[in-house]
């Protein structure tokens, strides 16, 4: 089945992975901005990783028919640097324009503090000056219900903010209800260990519905299973969903939110 | 929406959460034999905790088992931290 992964860190994946997913049905992939597992020292640095993911990943993908899309930021691990955060703010929009990206994103809360908050506004105001979409990134663990909570908090504080156009990753069975009955998109991430597992995704789907929901595999260097939506998908076929159901949830739904940026081509 | 039955249910899924209260058990067992005290560990008593909602008539299970091991959210967080908020309407 074909099949959109709407958040996926190919920059610390192997192109065998890419070739992988294109013969599992995957003809799409977003991939947000992120940690790289350390802290960069510039706003140099974070140049250099956006003409990464706006440059060189895309033509990476298109060689297996992927379809690249990108969101840009300063992930909220690294927005404790108050000052490199408002500097990488302030070079965002030289990258803006650049054919394959969607937003601004993942920002978000990473152990909820004051720093964090006042980046994670500071991106608000970006995404609204240049009219961009948002995707976002809660806490994990004990971080994620409080975490959650707050970025709901500052989001519908901002008459400015259009929910529609905003996509909250890795809820779980505590965050969900809160993301979509506010009217907000909700992705569910799916990790090999230790998270949300196929099961207790299509347990979600069964409970809550297809409406703005989705599934990804937030695939990065770390623990993670870029192959996971196809896991989603056997698991839903398993219990007797229809294919409807299912290309709703993994391909239908990305696809209609990403289409509020740009036209969704794959191939 | 297709939704299996209790029984289809407990037919497809009955080995999978045998083996998971296994895990546990062996878990609580290894944490048994082991040297050191833990009877006041905070992790102790958040499994217990949650093993003991499992077991209670309530539903919404996953969810409660996710609230208990989360930190608190508390509605007044942005003055408490002093947040400038930027004045949108205001402005
Ligand atoms: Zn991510």
């Amino acid at each position: 089945m074909e099949y959109i992964d709407p958040h996926l860190h190919m920059v610390s994946r192997t192109t065998d992975d890419y070739e992988t997913l294109a013969r599992m049905g995957c003809v799409a992939i977003s991939e947000p901005a992120f940690w790289a597992g350390f802290d960069r020292g510039s706003v140099d640095s974070f140049r250099d990783y956006f003409r990464q993911l706006t440059d060189f990943e895309p033509k990476r993908a298109a060689q297996y028919g992927i379809s690249h899309y990108t969101w840009l930021c300063i992930n909220a691990k690294e927005a404790e640097n108050v000052t490199l955060s408002r500097e990488v703010i302030a070079m965002i929009p030289e990258f803006l324009d650049a054919k394959n990206v969607l937003g601004i994103g993942e920002i978000g809360l990473n152990k909820n503090t004051r720093n964090e908050a006042t980046i994670f506004l500071e991106h608000l105001d970006l995404a609204v000056k240049y009219n961009q979409q948002i995707l976002i990134h809660t806490p994990h663990l004990e971080d994620k219900y409080q975490g959650t909570r707050m970025i709901l908090d500052m989001l519908m504080g901002d008459s400015r903010i259009n929910r529609s156009r905003v996509l909250v990753d890795h809820v779980e069975e505590h965050t969900i209800e809160h993301v979509l009955e506010n009217g907000f998109w909700a992705g569910m991430t799916l990790y090999p260990v230790s998270k949300c597992t196929p099961q207790r995704a299509a347990d979600m789907i069964e409970r809550y519905g297809p409406e703005r929901l989705m599934a990804n595999s937030a695939g990065d260097w770390g623990p993670s299973k870029p192959t996971a939506i196809p896991d989603l998908i056997m698991e839903m076929k398993k219990r007797g969903h229809s294919k409807e159901l299912i290309r709703r949830v993994v391909y239908e739904n990305p696809k209609t939110f990403f289409s509020q940026s740009k036209p969704f081509v794959h191939g | 929406m297709h939704e299996r039955t209790a029984a289809q249910i407990i037919a497809d899924e009955f080995l999978i959460a045998r083996a998971k209260i296994l895990e546990l058990a062996a878990t609580l067992d290894r944490l048994d034999r082991a040297d050191g005290d833990i009877e006041n560990s905070k992790q102790l008593v958040l499994l217990s905790q949650g093993m003991q909602i499992l077991c209670d008539s309530e539903s919404d299970k996953a969810k409660r088992v996710q609230l208990l091991m989360s930190r608190q959210y508390e509605p007044e967080w942005i003055e408490k931290m002093a947040i400038r908020r930027r004045d949108v309407e205001g402005s």
